[in-house]
């Protein structure tokens, strides 16, 4: 029987396996992040939200410094919003951009929703129409042609549209094109073959042909869109040169004017290209940015291009650094789900009086260095409980060295 | 009769509702021809015209020394519902065809034999010249087929034959007759039919290309 169980070492005993409760301090848009939102930041969800719900296209800019928690405010997001799908994108990749955009968007969302919405476009372009007031006998010319003439107008290059509208009904209508037809529509590389036995000229690399599918697929969701843009400086830092880069030959000579690079036309192309997704209607973007002044001169940058995009951006909100009173809740979660991890649950009454194995003024005093950015203080914390599962000091002498 | 389903004629009840209606419409010849027509309209005018157009027609025929099924579309004008030899019109209800489309967009029978002609599956011995194409489609599953059990009429998405060579129909529409003599319609997703019962009358298969315009 045991009389007597001594908690603390115990956990210290579990920290010693080598598990630091405290692990990611950068969050990233393929991992899920599990933490919840700290409650100094949830008026600025439900503002978030609020617009979201109220608004049809727009881009809302979210501010916030390196470390503040942009990333992870893309997961809890998420997690908010039920009926919607949302989903992340960054723009390190921003090379074939719509086509990058499209498979991010079919990758959340998965094959099964493709084909319904498929299925919902064919019957509305006239498949399920009864011949002799019974029989369903689709032709796949008609359908194509009631396709064409009801949603031509909305679509700039015909071509595309005529394409996708080929392998759409072919998905649906034709067995014999079927799987094919899916690989195409789930923007898999086509090879030339593949694409002559669907009579398509591209695949969906193809920039109007993404755009398109975009939109189609957005436009006829029942779910509304949110797009997450992280680290928008991304497009001002490849429209400015870094400063003293050495340059192997003089730019101009291939771009035209001087000032303009490679990667100064990507940029203005991405962002031309972003914009244009407004054309998507119910697309809601969301973009983050470290500063205001960022914000001010992509502002520049578009007023020059057509002042009205301006309109579709919304007032910035402003993602501040944590409160103080966030720093214990945030480490009682976090153990609380390492406790949970490790199977020592019971311990969690224990901790919540001392916030052992730190204690209140530790956490003050990362709390004060750390300016309450949450980046830097999650780095605090994995250094802190690294000492505490490697060192061979003993607890009081490490807690000691942090609370002076 | 449910609700929804109107019978628009009935001659054995000396019934009929005049006007002019679309949707889903079957229509049965008496049973001294029993054929079977499928159109989205029908017109019923005060002075007892029957006029169906572009309806399709199906049944067995005689052709020299052997029945052979066929499927026609026509128009169809009688001057007088008294004469015709129309049976019955009965008008489907929406939520019957809604059932009736939902089961036939199933993924869950890829390989399946659509013909492109209609053909004569089974005839049950009539004038001697039966057809019995059972043993040969055994296993077999065959889209679009229109059967004549017993009194009913059976509208089905496809038949199998299975291993004893009963014909079991999936996602069917029944018209028929109860005791009563009532016109009745019901939704069935599968209808096993007993040879050994003798209930069949016909099945017969439509072909892809018949049913195009």
């Amino acid at each position: 029987m045991l009389i007597y169980e001594n908690k603390k070492a115990k956990l210290l005993n579990i920290l010693k396996i080598g598990i630091n409760p405290f692990k990611k301090f950068v969050a990233t848009g393929e991992i899920k992040e599990e933490l919840g939102f700290v409650s100094s930041r949830k008026g600025l969800m439900e503002s978030i939200i609020n617009i979201i719900k109220s608004n049809e296209n727009f881009i809302l800019p979210i501010i916030g410094e390196v470390g503040a928690g942009k990333t992870h405010l893309f997961w809890n997001l998420k997690k908010k919003l039920l009926f919607h799908n949302t989903f992340y994108i960054s723009l390190e990749n921003y090379r074939k951009f719509y086509y990058h955009l499209y498979s991010e968007y079919i990758e959340e969302l998965g094959v099964e929703f493709l084909r319904s919405i498929a299925n919902k476009l064919c019957n509305e372009w006239g498949a399920l129409e009864r011949k002799f007031g019974f029989f369903h006998v689709a032709d796949i010319y008609k359908v194509r042609k009631t396709a064409y003439k009801k949603i031509s107008n909305e679509f700039e290059d015909k071509i595309a549209l005529n394409d996708i509208i080929n392998a759409i009904t072919a998905h649906q209508l034709d067995p014999y094109k079927k799987l094919e037809a899916e690989n195409w529509l789930l923007g898999e590389l086509m090879d030339f073959r593949d694409l002559a036995h669907l009579n398509l000229l591209y695949d969906l690399r193809r920039k109007s042909y993404a755009f398109n599918m975009l939109k189609i697929i957005i436009e006829n969701s029942k779910l509304g869109s949110v797009l997450f843009i992280d680290d928008f400086e991304k497009i001002i830092s490849l429209m400015k040169p870094e400063e003293g880069s050495e340059e192997i030959f003089d730019p101009s000579y291939l771009y035209g004017s001087e000032g303009s690079s490679l990667d100064n036309i990507a940029a203005q192309k991405i962002l031309e290209k972003i914009l244009n997704l407004q054309k998507i209607r119910g697309i809601k973007i969301i973009i983050t940015l470290n500063s205001i002044d960022s914000l001010e001169e992509i502002k520049r940058n578009i007023q020059e291009k057509e002042k009205n995009l301006l309109l579709t951006f919304k007032k910035p909100l402003f993602l501040s650094n944590l409160v103080e009173n966030d720093i214990y809740k945030f480490y009682m979660k976090n153990m609380k789900n390492f406790l949970k991890t490790v199977n020592y649950l019971e311990f969690i009454k224990e901790m919540s009086k001392d916030y052992f194995p730190l204690n209140e003024s530790i956490l003050k005093n990362i709390y004060n260095e750390a300016d309450g950015n949450p980046r830097d203080i999650i780095k605090f914390l994995i250094k802190i409980f690294n000492e505490l599962i490697y060192s061979d000091e003993e607890l009081e002498d490490i807690l000691n060295s942090y609370e002076n | 009769m449910n609700e929804n389903n109107i019978v628009l004629f009935d001659y054995i009840k000396n019934s009929r509702v005049k006007g002019e209606f679309s949707g889903s419409i079957i229509s049965k010849f008496k049973e001294y021809v029993n054929y079977i027509i499928f159109s989205d309209n029908i017109k019923i005018s005060e002075d007892n015209k029957v006029e169906i157009s572009q309806g399709l027609m199906v049944g067995f025929e005689r052709d020299v020394n052997k029945h052979l099924a066929f499927s026609k579309k026509d128009n169809f004008i009688w001057n007088n519902i008294e004469d015709c030899p129309l049976e019955y019109s009965v008008l489907i209800s929406n939520e019957i065809m809604e059932q009736y489309d939902e089961g036939q967009f199933s993924d869950a029978f890829p390989y399946t034999i659509t013909m492109l002609h209609t053909a004569g599956l089974y005839q049950k011995d009539h004038d001697g010249l039966p057809v019995n194409h059972l043993e040969f489609f055994q296993g077999e599953i065959l889209r679009n087929p229109v059967s004549l059990i017993s009194r009913g009429i059976c509208v089905a998405d496809r038949v199998v034959i299975d291993h004893r060579g009963d014909p079991v129909f999936y996602d069917s529409i029944i018209v028929g007759r109860d005791e009563n003599d009532e016109l009745k319609v019901s939704y069935e997703p599968l209808v096993n039919v007993k040879m050994d019962d003798d209930v069949l009358r016909f099945i017969i298969i439509l072909g892809i290309e018949d049913l195009k315009e």
